[in-house]
């Protein structure tokens, strides 16, 4: 009977849309869908007095160490329209007067940018900041 | 050879305990982290999904300290009765609130879902603390454990079993192809670029090998989907553990995301006889056979 009610538990998630996630139980959806090679991802950078952009890591953006958690960090500040908060207090954390901090966008080709690193496609700016304003 | 499940349920207790304890220990900074975001990032998921505000930092403080407290009674087998069912709720708490900000990472279900049923089962009868001081432990000598050992068993594979029905769910048998595969593992790498992360120093390579992906795609769907064969044979599921593992190694290689849980076979342990090595071990380790001699009996029932 304890396989059957495990067997059960586990497979719970199967009634839910298989993009619903949740935890312990879960559909596991994260490597099923195809994102395709050109895709936008939101993130944010320091750019320099001379223009020159920085990127940042997952505990300056998040102030945590989790990449993806940076990552969703980034994404949930644009959707909720909370791209201005996120950057005061990425700025914050950076605390360099003399760079600006960018909540942004960019269009990528992924193959791309893991081959040789390439320049975004095009960049989307949804807030800019500097430490201390 | 002899398969006794009490042997077996005491060595995943000391495996499984020990690696929720060290898991909580190296992720604890990363949790306090986590709980410390802004309120306006609280998304609570799961057996916390009630919750409308974060909780205070001391709690998530409490969680870890319990996890690593009754986590270590748990893996000596003492006072398991209360040790381990508190160690599995606290592991349980600690991850889900962990996972309520807004992101799940998946490492830790399958090691949350095997403490808890770990924590009902007559897993200190045997090589324990509370077998040496010959304390009443579990529920009866009549209990023989292989329920306990392959509800786990069950847990392992479904999970591998669900990750395969999303694919096809999601993205249909074109999964198999190969291009999504090839997306997968280019977006991955790519956003921890963009977000100033490492990304796997064989991505580029792996992603310049166009054959490769059908392969590796097919490998993967049948992995996933032919995991409850496991269940059926001791040596299918030896083949089905070794292969799951490469799949780990795979996916740590190509897109640098360690499922260590997975990895180290903890979560396969149920499918294996590992207490048929335990003699062996026992006698090259001699300090460990000394500890577990201390027990005064061992009511092993069960031997087919």
């Amino acid at each position: 009977m304890a396989p059957l009610i495990a067997a059960a538990i586990v497979l719970s998630p199967i009634v839910h849309d298989p993009r619903h996630d949740s935890y312990p139980l879960s559909t596991y959806p994260m490597f099923a869908p195809d994102r395709g090679a050109l895709l936008t991802i939101d993130t944010v950078v320091r750019v320099d007095s001379s223009g020159v952009v920085h990127r940042l890591d997952p505990n300056t953006i998040s102030g945590t160490d989790e990449i993806v958690t940076a990552s969703v960090v980034a994404v949930k500040a644009i959707q909720r329209g909370e791209a201005d908060l996120l950057c005061r207090e990425v700025a914050d954390r950076i605390g360099d007067p003399d760079s600006t901090v960018e909540v942004r966008s960019e269009q990528v080709n992924t193959i791309d940018v893991v081959d040789h690193h390439a320049d975004p496609i095009s960049v989307t700016i949804w807030a800019e900041c500097r430490f201390g304003e | 050879m002899n398969r006794n499940a009490l042997q077996r349920l005491a060595i995943m207790r000391a495996a499984m305990g020990l690696y929720a304890v060290v898991w909580t220990l190296v992720r604890s900074a990363n949790i306090i982290d986590t709980s410390g975001q802004p309120a306006r990032r609280f998304d609570p998921i799961g057996p916390l999904w009630f919750l409308d505000r974060p909780l205070p930092t001391w709690v998530t403080v409490l969680g870890i300290l319990t996890v690593l407290v009754a986590g270590t009674a748990l893996i000596v087998g003492w006072r398991y009765r209360i040790s381990a069912p508190t160690a599995a709720i606290a592991f349980l708490f600690v991850t889900t609130y962990r996972n309520s900000w807004g992101h799940i990472i998946h490492t830790e279900n399958l090691a949350s879902l095997q403490l808890l049923v770990l924590a009902i089962a007559p897993a200190a009868t045997v090589w324990s603390l509370d077998a040496r001081r010959g304390a009443e432990t579990d529920t009866g000598e009549r209990d023989d454990g292989w329920w306990a050992v392959n509800a786990m068993a069950v847990l392992a594979v479904g999970t591998y079993f669900m990750a395969g029905v999303a694919k096809l769910r999601i993205s249909g048998l074109h999964w198999v192809n190969g291009d999504v595969l090839l997306h997968q593992v280019a977006f991955d790498n790519a956003r921890k670029i963009i977000v100033g992360a490492p990304e796997s120093p064989f991505a580029a390579f792996f992603l310049s090998q166009h054959w490769m992906m059908a392969p590796a795609a097919i490998g993967a769907m049948l992995i996933e989907l032919g995991a409850p064969l496991a269940l059926i044979k001791e040596r299918f599921a030896a083949v089905w553990v070794t292969t799951a593992i490469m799949l780990h190694f795979g996916i740590l290689a190509i897109m640098a995301i360690l499922f260590p849980y997975q990895l180290l076979g903890l979560a396969m342990l149920p499918l294996l006889p590992i207490e048929a090595r335990a003699p062996g071990v026992l006698h090259r380790h001699r300090w460990l056979g000394n500890f577990l001699r201390w027990q005064r009996r061992s009511p092993i029932t069960s031997t087919t």
